[in-house]
This record gives structure tokens, C-alpha cells and sequence, in this order.
């Protein structure tokens, strides 16, 4: 009776064609036995399909990188030009007093002119001569400014100084400025060209890793601009992002998952959280400029801004993953804890919210990596303005990384492009070790039952 | 069998049924019942000389639906209540109506009486927290906290405070887990996490950590039906030991067991209580035919 009901059950659930046990077991085995290459096929089949899509989207991955690398690698790379440098008293400091003021405030760009036109004494035409000094960078004042204020005995020697070049004689150094193109077709004509030559068998041009990348704001100047002012910016925003929106997407959704009634308004309530969570970026930073900047007169162009819109933005995403958290947590829990006497509260925060933590974290630093990422909503709020300083609080202006790699994008020198380039890098970094650290969370703190 | 079952509106698979034939012809039963199928009264005595909890025309709902309708039953002190009867007869929705554990359960709805000490529990007035302090529950599926098996008995004396110090909750600690006769096998290593143990060990486990918060009731839906038959004969071993300290109200599925630690055997039916009484008078001497039909396995 055994085996006929399970003979008879597997026919049905095959729907095979012939109904009747009169076939016995044998006729069974062999229905199978038929079917079993079709099946094999189709398995076969779906693991192609499946590796085909990786293989495609690895490849996708792979060209996304290797565009962005090898067009950014080379920014990490700075050109730096040596001069020799007489720190002459009568410019920097006539009075002799060597007040801090008038240490800060000399013409140190007389020092470099003064140091460029001593390496190439024959040029003397005036337009020529402006050329020459547009070799080294306009921050080669600063490099100066810096030693004399940091060691003010330097003022009446002489020493090498290494400067860096400008954007455009980096570019060339570097070989992104064709040298066979027509003079009038190229940023720089022959006679600079020849100047540069001259410096690099001089020994006098040299390569450098370019911590002024990492260590400075925007600038106009591609040589001096950095990625500090926007990095700053965006871990404030972030800040502001995350301690507005953990505590308050966490607390909603343990609200709705655990006290509140299961009624039309809860139901109306979930819809909207996913509705939001679907909204394009850039309404949440036109209600933020209109709420927070118009009605509420907060500063523009700042973090605290940037967070609070952003906290809009990742709100529903940490409230619908902090939910799934919670809905995951077996009922038999809330049975145990509720079955030895504890109340709903001391249920929900011994018990339910710690086995969902490793998911509400994981769905909370998604959020924050897309917030990083997010750069529509922060137009509409002025964090798209040029901010040359490093922001020092959540108040003062600042931009972000995906919106200054906005800008440099959007801006003509040459040397822009790798800079755009080495800032995805960046930024792709911190998202990958964002992610990676969401992935370390969930598996140190998952937990079993 | 199949024309009975029909007729009964019940579906039964083979094996449900060529279990329950097993189990009803391990039991000898005389064929007594002289009460009508049709009949719906309960039958037999359901106060008990020295109750801990009377309960009188429960009724609940779920929605729309009657899951139970007016039962009363009593559960005398220092004694084990088995509840049998079909699946969805309602037997574990009347254990947990006793501390009140379908209060989490959206719609259900429960009138009637139920007194513990003379006092209503589903009075406005009345704390769920004390009375599930007071009435505590071992479910189906061993369902220890992802903590430390120390911290999973622990638990209940310190969110009641029944503790005064760390050496008085070690105390309990260890008193629970010797009662629960867990003591010699964990001694060791009470703070390895308790979802390690084993089944019936994780099952002791939760009546240790019922018994930490010195419950008068203890309710048991199902304790044994995911263990195996020696972990089974210790958590019935068990059952038996702490009838001596405690009132047990037990939901089981099978009848050996109801006969093997029960004292009263309540047998449910499609959410009536057909017939209370004695163990040994419901499994030798049954009076309704529903539950001769039942106990000799007639249907599941």
C-alpha cells in the first residue's frame, strides 16, 4: 500500500501521460530515465546563462576600471621643477625686522621670476619672458612663502628648491601633449618645449608623487588643486547623514515592525516609505533648498545641509532593510522572551533588535555608500560652489567628492581629466571599503538560532 | 476507515493514521463509550478539590473564526493536565490563552473566565508581565536566546529582579538547571551559547529558564515533538518531577505520553472539550465515542 501511494503520487506530480500503476514501478523508473536528459539540458542550459552574465558584467567592470586607471594613475604623479633660489633680503624683508606680516605678505614671486630668468639668462623679450615664468606654477610663491615662514634664518641664502610645474609643461613631461603636432595646434610652442628639454637634461625636471593631491583644496590651477577639501566635505555630510538617519530610520522601523497596529494607516505609512524610497534625488534637494535654505535659513553650500537631504534620501532605504532585519528575527524568539515575562519593550530591545543589528547595519552603510555617491540633491542645495578651503565644521561651505568630480569634469585643462579620474578612484575606494566593511559586519555579528 | 473519515469531514494521510493505529493498539482499550458522537457537552468532571486555575465558557476567536467554544476546565495544584485531540482542535489555543500568549496574535479574540488564584487574568486591571512571571511556557520547538546558556536562564530572574546580587542569580542559575536535570551536562560550560546544545538538551534548557522565574503553572505545548525518544523520556522524566513543585498544563499529540505523565487527560475536539477525567479512566474507559474514536485510533 506504501509503495503504490508513492508510485502513484510521483505520476501525479509529473502529469505524466499514462495514468495507470498498471506499469509498476519499472514503468516509472523509465518515465524518468526519459526525461531525464531534457532535464539535464535545461540545467545545463540555466549554469550557462547564469556564467555568461557574470562573465559579462565582469567585463563591464573590468573596462570601467581600466578606463578609470589608466586615465587617473598618472595624477598621482606631480612634475616638480628645481630651481635655484636666492631668499634675497631686499624683497622679502627690506626692514630687517622679520616680522611674521611682512614675512607672509612679501613677493615671493619675484624670488621665482627672479630664479627662472637666472636658468635662461638669453630670454629678454618681455612676452617671452612672461611665457618662461609661466613654466613653474603659481604655487611655486607658496612653496616659498612656506620655508621662509617656517625657517625665517633661510632668508639671504641661497637653495635649491624644488617647485611644481604648471598643469601644461606636467602634461607634456608626461606625454599627453603630442610634440609632432602642428606648433599652432598645441598648448605649447616650440620655443617652451625647448626650454622644458633643456631643464630635463639639466636634471632640473623630476617626477614626484604628488601629495598636494591629498592635501589641498580646489583650485583653478590643476597642479594645485586637491582632493581634501571635497573628501572633508563629504565625510561631514556623512556624519550629518548618518547620525540623523540610523537612529531615526532604526527607530521607524522597529515602530512599525514591532508596536504599531496593523491598520489603514500603518498600511498608508509603508506605502509612502517605499514610494519615497523611489524618488529621484534631485526632489529631495529641491525640498531641501526650498524647507531647509528658504524657510528655515540655513547656511548654504553646507554639510549640514548636504546631511540633512541626504538623510531624506537614505531614510527609506535604511528603514525598508531595517525592517526585512526585524521581520527575519524568528517569532520563537519574541515567544521565548515574551513567554518568561518580559514586557514588549525588553521583548524588542534584549532580544529582537540586537539579532537584527548585523541587518540594519549592513542596510544602513548602503545607504551611506549611496549617499556618498549622491551628488543631483547637493546641486540644488550650492555645494556645487568653488571652495577653495578645507571645510573645518559642519557649517562652513563645502562640496563633496562626486560633485567635485562634477566640476573637474566640467573644466577645460587638460590636466583636469586625470584628476577626475584619480578622484573616482578615490571615492570608488572609500565605497569599496564602505561595502567591505558592511560585509565584515554582517558576518561577524550574524548569529544562528 | 476512509468512509468514517469522510463522514467526519477529516482528512487523514496513511501515515497519520498507521501511527495513530500504533498507538492506539499499544493502549488496551475496552470499548465502553455509550455517549453519541453528536453530543457536545463536555463530558466528565472538570473542577478539580485544589484548582490553581478555573476556567469556565472560554471562547475564542480568531476573526470569524470559533477556534474554541465555551470550555471550561480547571488545573488542579500538583497535578499534570494533558490536552490530546486532532491537529486544529484547539488545545494549544486554550494552553496559550492561560498566559495569555494570543494577546500577540493580530484578531484573536477570548471571553469567558479564566482565574488564576481566584484572580480574572483578563481583567483590564491585570499585568500581563506578572502573570506570564507567574504562568510560564515551554514551547514546541526548543527555542533557546542566541546567548549564553547561563544568560538564558539568567534572563528571567533579571528582568523580574529576583535577584539581589550576582551570587543569589548564580543561585538560581544552577538551582533551575538541576531542577531541570541540565545541571551535570552544562556545569562546564555555561557560557558557551545555547543553541549549541542539543534538541532535547536546548528543550531542558527553556524549562529551565521557565522554572528560574518560580512560575506556579507551567504550560507545555508539544515540549517532546521535536526530540527524539531518549531525550523524550528525560523531558517526561522531568514532567514528573516537577508535578511535586509546580501545576502543568501539557498540549500533546501523543497518547502515550499523555498517559505516560498526566494525572487528568482533556480530550479537544474541533474546539470543543469533549471529555475530562482521570488518565487512566479516559484510556481504559472512555465514555464519548469522539474520544474512543481518538484513542483507539480510529482517526487522527
Amino acid at each position: 500500500m506504501w509503495c503504490v501511494g508513492i508510485v502513484n503520487s510521483m505520476n501525479n506530480a509529473d502529469a505524466s501521460p499514462t495514468p495507470s500503476l498498471a506499469g509498476g514501478s519499472r514503468g516509472t523508473i523509465a518515465l524518468v530515465r526519459r526525461s531525464l536528459a531534457r532535464r539535464r539540458r535545461a540545467e545545463r542550459r540555466f549554469r550557462l546563462y547564469g556564467v555568461s552574465a557574470i562573465v559579462v558584467a565582469l567585463i563591464f567592470l573590468s573596462l570601467l576600471f581600466a578606463s578609470i586607471i589608466g586615465n587617473g594613475y598618472t595624477a598621482f604623479l606631480q612634475t616638480y621643477i628645481k630651481l635655484d633660489v636666492y631668499f634675497d633680503p631686499q624683497i622679502i624683508d627690506p626692514s630687517g625686522e622679520r616680522d611674521l606680516q611682512t614675512l607672509s605678505r612679501a613677493n615671493y614671486g619675484a624670488l621665482v621670476k627672479q630664479a627662472v630668468s637666472d636658468l635662461f639668462p638669453e630670454v629678454t623679450q618681455r612676452r617671452e619672458k612672461r611665457r618662461l615664468y609661466g613654466v613653474v606654477s603659481t604655487g611655486a610663491d607658496f612653496t616659498l612663502r612656506g620655508m621662509v615662514l617656517a625657517n625665517p634664518s633661510l632668508i639671504g641664502q641661497a637653495r635649491e628648491v624644488w617647485v611644481p610645474a604648471d598643469d601644461d609643461i606636467d602634461m607634456l613631461v608626461k606625454g599627453n601633449i603630442d610634440r609632432d603636432a602642428a606648433e599652432g595646434d598645441r598648448r605649447l610652442n616650440d620655443r617652451v618645449i625647448g626650454w622644458v628639454d633643456r631643464l630635463t637634461e639639466e636634471a632640473r625636471v623630476e617626477k614626484r608623487f604628488n601629495t598636494t593631491f591629498f592635501t589641498s583644496g580646489d583650485s583653478r590651477e590643476p597642479e594645485l588643486a586637491g582632493i581634501r577639501g571635497a573628501a572633508v566635505g563629504s565625510f561631514l555630510t556623512l556624519l550629518v547623514t548618518l547620525a540623523l538617519s540610523f537612529p531615526i530610520g532604526v527607530s521607524a522601523a522597529v515602530y512599525l515592525e514591532e508596536f504599531a497596529p496593523r491598520n489603514r494607516w500603518t498600511d498608508l505609512i509603508e506605502v509612502n516609505i517605499n514610494n519615497l524610497a523611489a524618488v529621484p534625488s534631485i526632489v529631495f534637494g529641491l525640498l531641501g533648498l526650498a524647507v531647509f535654505i528658504n524657510f528655515f535659513g540655513l547656511p548654504r553650500s553646507a554639510p549640514v545641509i548636504g546631511g540633512l537631504v541626504l538623510t531624506l534620501m537614505t531614510l527609506p532605504t535604511i528603514i525598508i532593510a531595517s525592517r526585512a532585519a526585524l521581520k527575519s528575527v524568528p517569532p520563537s524568539i519574541r515567544e521565548a522572551a515574551l513567554g518568561v515575562g518580559a514586557s514588549k519593550m525588553q521583548t524588542t530591545f534584549h532580544h529582537v533588535v540586537p539579532l537584527a543589528m548585523p541587518g540594519m547595519l549592513t542596510g544602513t552603510i548602503i545607504g551611506m555608500a549611496q549617499a556618498l555617491g549622491e551628488t543631483a540633491p547637493l546641486l540644488m542645495i550650492g555645494m556645487v560652489a568653488f571652495i577653495v578651503d578645507v571645510p573645518g565644521g559642519v557649517l562652513d561651505p563645502s562640496t563633496v567628492l562626486p560633485v567635485q568630480i562634477y566640476l573637474w569634469a566640467d573644466s577645460p585643462e587638460r590636466a583636469f581629466v586625470e584628476r577626475t579620474s584619480a578622484a573616482i578612484m578615490v571615492l570608488l575606494a572609500f565605497l569599496i571599503a564602505m561595502n567591505a566593511l558592511a560585509v565584515v559586519l554582517r558576518k561577524r555579528f550574524e548569529r544562528r538560532w | 476507515m476512509t468512509t468514517l473519515n469522510d463522514a467526519l469531514g477529516l482528512k487523514v494521510t496513511d501515515a497519520e493514521a498507521a501511527e495513530d493505529t500504533a498507538v492506539g493498539n499499544a493502549v488496551e482499550v475496552r470499548h465502553t463509550a455509550t455517549i453519541d458522537r453528536d453530543h457536545r457537552e463536555t463530558v466528565g468532571e472538570i473542577a478539580v478539590e485544589n484548582p490553581r486555575m478555573v476556567c469556565r465558557g472560554v471562547d475564542v476567536f480568531y476573526d470569524d473564526k470559533h477556534a474554541i467554544k465555551d470550555v471550561s476546565l480547571d488545573v488542579g495544584c500538583n497535578e499534570v493536565v494533558a490536552m490530546i485531540g486532532p491537529s486544529g482542535c484547539g488545545k494549544s489555543t486554550f494552553l496559550r490563552c492561560l498566559n495569555r500568549m494570543n494577546d500577540t496574535i493580530d484578531g484573536c479574540r477570548v471571553t469567558g473566565e479564566i482565574k488564576i488564584d481566584g484572580q480574572d487574568i483578563y481583567d483590564k486591571g491585570m499585568d500581563v508581565v506578572p502573570l506570564r512571571a507567574q504562568v510560564g511556557m515551554v514551547f514546541q520547538k526548543p527555542n533557546p536566546f542566541p546567548k549564553s546558556i547561563f544568560e538564558n536562564v539568567a534572563y528571567g530572574p533579571r528582568i523580574h529582579g529576583l535577584a539581589n546580587n550576582k551570587a543569589d542569580l548564580e543561585q538560581i542559575v544552577v538551582t533551575s538547571l538541576q531542577k531541570a536535570g541540565l545541571w551535570d551536562e552544562v556545569k562546564d560550560r555555561l557560557d558557551q551559547p545555547g543553541t549549541g546544545l542539543s534538541g532535547g538538551q536546548q528543550q531542558r534548557l527553556c524549562i529551565a529558564r521557565t522554572i528560574a522565574v518560580s512560575p506556579e503553572v507551567i504550560l507545555m505545548d508539544e515540549p517532546c515533538s521535536a526530540l527524539d525518544p531518549i531525550a523524550t523520556a528525560k523531558v517526561e522524566e522531568l514532567i514528573d518531577e516537577l508535578r511535586e513543585q509546580y501545576s502543568i498544563a501539557i498540549v500533546t499529540h501523543s497518547m502515550q505520553q499523555a498517559a505516560r505523565v498526566s494525572q487528568r487527560t482533556a480530550y479537544f475536539h474541533l474546539g470543543d472539550l469533549i471529555e475530562v477525567g482521570e488518565t487512566n479512566e479516559i484510556f481504559t474507559n472512555p465514555r464519548h465515542q469522539l474520544t474512543e474514536d481518538y484513542i483507539t485510533g480510529r482517526f487522527g
